[in-house]
């Protein structure tokens, strides 16, 4: 069934009639953008446009939708990538706003890297997400997007800080000096999306993954992070009959959560969660994992029988980041996220199914 | 290449293919007016030890209160022989647009910048508009700043606040503090586009080993400022208000209760201080350039500074149904103090009433 744009009767002198943060038309363009606005918790048909749609977390999503009951009747779902837009170049920003007159955002794309890319490129990763993430946000308010639900990340936090991180702490102190550039580019989301709120009454909010893994990740091994890094070299030195080379020392402690269990969390969040703070999705600190955990998964998984050799030389990264979900679980108790283990395979699966297209 | 002048070119190198450029001139020589070259020819000597020769120097906002005191200093003695200096307003280029910046530095080709521009405002004006704030400032900081990279620009001094640091925070507050926790609510959308000019310069150190850096003034005040009451800072508005209240015979209404505390640096002691910074100073951290800890004044003590000044005799009102801002930003000048133990600031009394003065003869054209 088509979704009809035309039906919004309301123009901007009927704008009272709705709750007060809606629909600030300042256009007769914007008049058709009013499909779906309630504000008490569930929406009407939407338009969502996913940003960063071909990468780890827009694949889930894309699949939670299609395959989960997802998908709502009459909302559209557009997943867009790098190809059909620059998202650092506001003009292809706008012209993609323009085409596919979102009513929703989620906005996942960014310019992302493990570790080591990080630690060399600090101008670019903070110059190129402050690009996107304001071309997008702002994009979104000039087309009068109802709400944008972008991604932080626990790594944005600050490093001398005590644990558990919550989402109050985002901004108490400077983050790891390995990726600062990136770290402070995804703080300034909420510094922005506050600011939408102040001064425009904008409800866009954020969610702040722990260590996402699945498939279609980036399993660059120079690049990447550490789980599909680990999936990939697991598979090449079993292919080889080499040794599994870890970098550090596997102590460094981290919370997974697989990418269909975030993909079900954003949709909720897209749909029920109505605060402009952020909100922290991860499993429990209970569930928290030391690399070296995560490798014996990899390793069983991929059915690897050689040695596993850590490299002490290279860095651990930061030691810990336990997060604390209590927000989440405020919300919803009784969510149950996949066992680690069964997602770890189920990974390793696809990546073994697709390891000539699969990123690296 | 025939120049018509003797010239020695030893090294030239095209902007575009080196990050930085190396001309080397024998002393005397100069460019005449009408020389048209076909290469980018470059005037900067780019010597790493702590000097600089003759340099081109753009100030971005040169129009401003900042802008103009060290336009003035320059031209009373501050500046060098050889030394060009360019004085940029909006009015030539608008920073927040990308093209526009660029054409600033294609047409001016400088070897250093002092980047003093931005969108600012007293504290009602950014209790509204948190998000203009942000990323006006964002967009005109990344703008100079990345042109600054991309043309060779040797130094570039971007200017801070005191108003960015931490609302959070123990006194006295110092260069290592800056980020330590969530600015004031009131301006957090223009202290964080300041802060992120201080990673920016860190970012540009670790990728590209430029040594970009930034000043910390406190609250400043002098001729040229923009004096308008709703939106002004303190000062300012506080002389602009009784100006107003001697002429009409009216009380001198002060918002808030007077009690706030904070640090004033006159505009032509922060211009000296800015100079030195551009020659001298050869840290990536910022730093705070301020009167000391003994020299914080409470804003009644400003207001008397000011009705003194112009010799104001009536009725002096505190409205304490208004916000008083943070109720102090106390500084430390200890890195300052290390660097020039000597350097001697203008009296408060004298610089507020030089103010007085400059207002009251300029009032029809100064803005407000």
């Amino acid at each position: 069934m088509t979704f009809s744009l035309r039906s919004c009767s309301h123009s901007a002198h009927n704008a009272s009639a709705l709750t007060p943060d809606l629909c600030h038309h300042g256009n007769t363009r914007a008049v058709s953008q009013c499909m779906g606005n309630k504000m008490n918790g569930s929406v009407g048909p939407m338009r969502v446009l996913v940003t960063g749609g071909s990468g780890l977390v827009g694949r889930a999503i894309e699949r939670v939708v299609k395959e989960e009951s997802g998908e709502r009747e009459e909302e559209e779902w557009i997943f867009l990538s790098s190809k059909d837009a620059n998202l650092m170049s506001a003009e292809e920003t706008r012209a993609v706003f323009e085409r596919h007159r979102p009513t929703h955002v989620i906005h996942l794309a960014a310019m992302v890297g493990g570790l080591f890319r990080n630690m060399r490129q600090n101008l670019d990763f903070w110059r190129n997400n402050v690009f996107i993430n304001d071309n997008v946000l702002q994009a979104a308010h000039d087309f009068d997007v109802v709400k944008v639900v972008s991604c932080l990340s626990t790594c944005i936090f600050p490093d001398k800080t005590t644990y558990p991180i919550d989402e109050s702490m985002i901004h108490n102190g400077p983050p790891h000096e390995t990726n600062f550039g990136y770290a402070y580019a995804k703080r300034m989301i909420d510094v922005q999306n506050r600011a939408l709120f102040q001064q425009y009454g904008r409800r866009y909010t954020a969610v702040i993954p722990t260590n996402v893994f699945g498939p279609h990740d980036n399993y660059n091994i120079e690049d990447g992070h550490v789980l599909p890094g680990l999936i990939h070299k697991t598979y090449l030195a079993k292919k080889e009959g080499t040794p599994l080379q870890v970098w550090g020392s596997g102590r460094a402690l981290r919370q997974f959560i697989y990418s269909l269990d975030l993909a079900r969390l954003f949709l909720w969040v897209l749909r029920e969660y109505d605060e402009v703070e952020p909100i922290i999705l991860s499993v429990g600190e209970e569930d928290e994992l030391s690399i070296k955990f995560a490798a014996d998964a990899v390793v069983e998984a991929l059915g690897f029988e050689g040695d596993v050799i850590y490299d002490t030389s290279k860095a651990d990264g930061q030691f810990k980041k336990t997060a604390s979900n209590a927000k989440l679980r405020k919300y919803l108790p009784d969510f149950k996220f996949t066992p680690f283990r069964a997602a770890i395979k189920e990974t390793c699966d696809w990546f073994v199914a697709n390891y000539d297209s699969a990123r690296k | 290449m025939n120049t018509g002048s003797g010239l020695k070119v030893i090294a030239i190198l095209d902007y575009y293919s080196s990050p930085c450029f190396k001309c080397i001139l024998t002393p005397e020589v100069f460019i005449k007016p009408h020389l048209s070259v076909s290469l980018s020819l470059s005037l900067s000597l780019c010597q790493m030890d702590g000097s600089v020769g003759p340099m081109r120097v753009l100030v971005t906002g040169g129009s401003g209160l900042v802008g103009r005191a060290i336009e003035r200093v320059v031209k009373e003695g501050g500046g060098r022989e050889g030394e060009k200096w360019i004085f940029l307003s909006s009015k030539e280029a608008n920073l927040v647009s990308a093209e526009e910046t660029r054409a600033a530095f294609k047409k001016h080709r400088p070897t250093h910048v002092i980047h003093l521009a931005a969108m600012v405002g007293g504290l009602y004006r950014n209790m509204r508009q948190n998000l203009d704030f942000w990323r006006n400032n964002v967009h005109i900081n990344d703008n100079v700043l990345n042109m600054s990279h991309e043309f060779g620009v040797v130094k570039v001094v971007s200017c801070l606040s005191t108003c960015v640091f931490p609302d959070k925070t123990t006194y006295p507050i110092d260069e290592t503090m800056m980020h330590n926790g969530a600015p004031h609510d009131s301006n957090y959308g223009y202290a964080y586009a300041k802060r992120m000019i201080d990673v920016h310069n860190r970012a540009l150190f670790q990728q590209y080993g430029l040594k970009y850096t930034a000043v910390i003034p406190t609250n400043m005040f002098g001729a040229h400022d923009n004096f308008n009451i709703e939106d002004g800072h303190v000062m300012p508005g506080l002389i602009h208000k009784t100006y107003l209240a001697k002429k009409e015979g009216k009380p001198l209404h002060v918002w808030g209760s007077g009690r706030a505390l904070r640090q004033f640096i006159y505009s032509l002691d922060l211009a000296r201080l800015f100079l030195w910074v551009l020659r001298e100073y050869d840290e990536v951290e910022p730093i705070i350039l301020s009167v000391g800890e003994e020299d914080e004044l409470t804003v009644k003590d400003a207001v008397d500074a000011v009705v003194e000044g112009f010799g104001f005799k009536g009725e002096v009102i505190y409205d304490t149904s208004k916000s008083d801002g943070q109720i102090k930003k106390t500084a430390n000048n200890a890195k300052l103090r290390k660097y020039l133990p000597d350097f001697k600031f203008t009296p408060f009394k004298q610089a507020v009433k030089e103010t007085c003065d400059w207002f009251a003869a300029n009032y029809d054209t100064a803005r407000k």
